[in-house]
C-alpha cells in the first residue's frame, strides 16, 4: 500500500504506523542480495583498486544537481533545517515546544558546542536573525500541527545515523534518519522511517526515501515497513511501503550516483 | 594470532557469538599485575594518567577536554534507564529515561552531587537541553535494549565500568562494558559503540578485555568481548585468550608512552 497525500494528513504518525493488522512479515532475506547487487555494480564502476579517498554518499547526493558539501557555505535554509530537526527531537520526547526557534537553538548549541554553523548564526545581523526566527517558527507550527501523538511504546529514535562501507571501503553510504519508530526484533515489519525536510517535496524526494530504506536494510539486515518524507514547507507527506522492487531501485540510484561521481558530467 | 572476528549485524549474530565463545578463559596472576605495574612505572608521568580503549584507538592523541552534552550524557542515562525498565517491565524506555533524569536531579537537590558531575550538568540545563538529553538517551537505551532482547541467554546491564588502579604507577585504567552475559564462572561482555568501527577497533576491544580481567579480583578474563556498532550494522569480537590479554596490556602501555611523548614535546 502506498500513500501519496496532497494535503496535510490528520497526523503524520497515523500514516507512519498504519494498520497494525496489515503489516507483512519482516523481510530478513533481502539484505544479502542487495549487498551483492551493490558490490557487483560498484566493482564494475570502480574495479578492485583502492581509491585514495573513499566516495561518500549521503541522502543529499541523490538530489538532482551538482554535489555541494562545504560547511563554510552555510545558508539560512540549512540552519532552518537543523533547527526544525532539533524541534522534532524535542517533540519526540513529549516536550511542549512553545518557542520553536529559541528552544531548538538552545538545544542545538548544547549539543554541538561551537562550529562553523553556530558561528554563522552568531554573525547574522538583526534582520537576518529575525527572518530565521520567523521562518523556523512557521515551519515548527506546521510540524507541531501535523506530527500527531507519538507513543513511547513505538520506540521513537531521532537523528539516527547509519553508515555502510562497500567495495572494500571505496564507497561509504552515510545516512541520518530524522525519526524512526518500531523495532527490528518483531516478527512483522514494524520499522517506519521519517525524513522531515523544510523544502517542498519534489524531484529526488522519492529517491531519498528509497535511500533511507536501503541503508536501513543493509544496516540491520531487516527491511523497514515504510519510508516517509514530510515537508514543513508545504505540509505534504509522502509515504511508501518498502518492498523488494523499491530496494532494488535504490541500488540502481546509488550506482547511478557513484557513476556520476567517478565520471563527473 | 589474534581472535578478532568481524560480522555483519543480523538477527542471530549475537546469539551465535555467545554460543561459540571459548569456555575456559585464562586468569591473570599477581605476576602479571606486577609486570604491568613495572612497565607503567617506567613511563614517568607528572599527572595522574587515565587510560581507556578510546585512547588506545587514538594512539594516545590528545582530544578536547571532556564536557557534558546530550551526546556525552546518553550512555550513562541510557544504561541506567535500561536497568530501570528491567526492574519494572511496565515502564516504557522513555518513562525509564525520565525516572533516571529525575533521580539525577534529586541527587542535586539532596546535596549528593559534586560539581562537574552529570547531575550538576542536568540541574543547570534548560528544559530544551533536558529534552535533547532524553532524546539521545532514548536512542541509546532503545539500541541497547534491542541488542539485549535478541540475546537468548540471561544478561544484565553492567552497573559500572571496570576500573583498575595500577599499583604505584599513578595510572587508572577504565574498561567500558554495557551488558554482561554470565558464562560458567566467567562472563561475556558486550559494548555498544556509536559511529563506525575504525582500523583500531580491535585493539580497543582488547584493551577493554584486559582492563576487565585486571579489575576482576580473581583475574579471570571474560570469555569474549563483543563490540556492537548498531549505526554501522557491524559486530566485532575478541576472545579472552592469554595472547589477546597480552596484546591488550601492550597496547595500553604503548598508549601511555605515546601520550607521555606528546606531553614532553608540547612542553619542549
Amino acid at each position: 500500500m502506498t500513500s501519496l497525500l496532497d494535503e496535510s494528513p490528520v497526523s503524520v504518525m497515523d500514516v507512519l504506523r498504519g494498520e497494525r493488522a496489515t503489516r507483512p512479515l519482516a523481510n530478513a532475506t533481502a539484505a544479502a542480495g542487495l549487498r551483492a547487487l551493490l558490490e557487483d555494480g560498484l566493482f564494475e564502476l570502480l574495479g578492485s583498486d583502492l581509491l585514495e579517498t573513499p566516495l561518500t554518499l549521503r541522502a543529499s547526493s541523490l538530489r538532482p544537481g551538482p554535489f555541494v558539501n562545504d560547511p563554510s557555505l552555510a545558508t539560512l535554509a540549512q540552519v532552518r533545517g537543523i533547527l526544525i530537526n532539533e524541534a522534532l527531537r524535542l517533540m519526540s520526547v513529549g516536550l511542549d515546544v512553545s518557542d520553536v526557534y529559541g528552544e531548538a537553538l538552545l538545544a542545538w548549541r548544547a549539543d554541538v558546542g561551537s562550529n562553523e554553523m553556530t558561528n554563522y548564526v552568531d554573525q547574522l545581523d538583526d534582520d537576518e536573525r529575525a527572518r530565521l526566527a520567523t521562518d523556523v517558527t512557521a515551519h515548527g507550527v506546521t510540524l507541531k500541527r501535523s506530527l500527531g501523538p507519538l507513543s513511547n511504546r513505538w520506540l521513537p529514535r531521532t537523528s539516527f545515523r547509519a553508515y555502510q562501507r562497500l567495495a572494500g571501503g571505496n564507497v561509504v553510504l552515510r545516512d541520518v534518519i530524522d525519526l524512526m519508530v518500531g523495532t527490528t526484533t518483531s516478527d512483522v515489519a514494524s520499522v517506519a522511517l521519517l525524513d522531515v525536510t523544510t523544502s517542498p517535496l519534489g524531484e529526488g524526494a522519492e529517491r531519498i526515501m528509497r535511500y533511507h530504506a536501503l541503508v536501513q536494510t543493509l544496516r540491520t539486515s531487516i527491511a523497514p515497513l515504510r519510508t516517509s518524507m514530510f515537508s514543513t514547507a508545504s505540509g505534504e507527506l509522502w509515504s511508501i511501503d518498502v518492498d523488494d522492487e523499491l530496494l532494488t531501485r535504490s541500488v540502481a540510484d546509488v550506482l547511478e550516483v557513484v557513476s556520476r561521481m567517478v565520471v563527473p558530467a | 594470532m589474534t581472535t578478532l572476528t568481524h560480522r555483519r549485524l543480523s538477527r542471530n549474530v549475537l546469539n551465535r557469538l555467545i554460543d561459540d565463545a571459548p569456555t575456559n578463559p585464562p586468569c591473570l596472576t599477581d605476576d602479571h599485575r606486577r609486570s604491568l605495574s613495572a612497565r607503567f612505572r617506567a613511563v614517568a608521568s607528572v599527572e595522574h594518567r587515565r587510560l581507556d580503549a578510546w585512547m588506545v584507538e587514538r594512539a594516545g592523541q590528545p582530544f578536547d577536554a571532556f564536557r557534558w552534552s546530550p551526546t556525552t550524557a546518553k550512555r550513562v542515562v541510557g544504561n541506567a534507564a535500561l536497568r530501570h525498565s528491567i526492574n519494572d517491565p511496565t515502564l516504557t524506555r522513555f518513562d525509564a529515561v525520565d525516572i533516571e533524569l529525575t533521580d539525577q536531579l534529586l541527587r542535586v537537590t539532596s546535596g549528593y552531587a559534586r560539581p562537574g558531575s552529570l547531575a550538576s550538568y542536568l540541574a543547570q540545563s534548560s528544559p530544551a537541553v533536558l529534552g535533547l538529553v532524553s532524546a539521545e538517551a532514548a536512542n541509546w537505551t532503545t539500541q541497547l535494549g534491542e541488542a539485549a532482547e535478541s540475546i537468548a541467554a540471561p544478561w544484565s546491564v553492567a552497573t559500572s565500568d571496570a576500573y583498575y588502579d595500577v599499583a604505584r604507577a599513578r595510572t587508572t585504567l577504565r574498561g567500558r562494558r554495557d551488558l554482561i552475559i554470565p558464562r560458567g564462572l566467567s562472563r561475556i561482555l558486550l559494548r555498544v559503540r556509536a559511529g563506525a568501527p575504525g582500523k583500531s577497533a580491535g585493539p580497543g576491544l582488547r584493551a577493554d578485555l584486559t582492563i576487565d580481567a585486571l579489575a576482576e579480583p580473581t583475574g579471570l578474563a571474560a570469555a569474549r568481548v563483543i563490540g556492537l556498532w548498531p549505526e554501522a550494522g557491524v559486530v566485532l569480537s575478541v576472545d579472552g585468550t592469554m595472547e589477546d590479554l597480552r596484546r591488550g596490556a601492550r597496547d595500553l602501555v604503548r598508549t601511555a608512552v605515546a601520550s607521555q611523548r606528546r606531553t614532553l614535546l608540547r612542553a619542549a
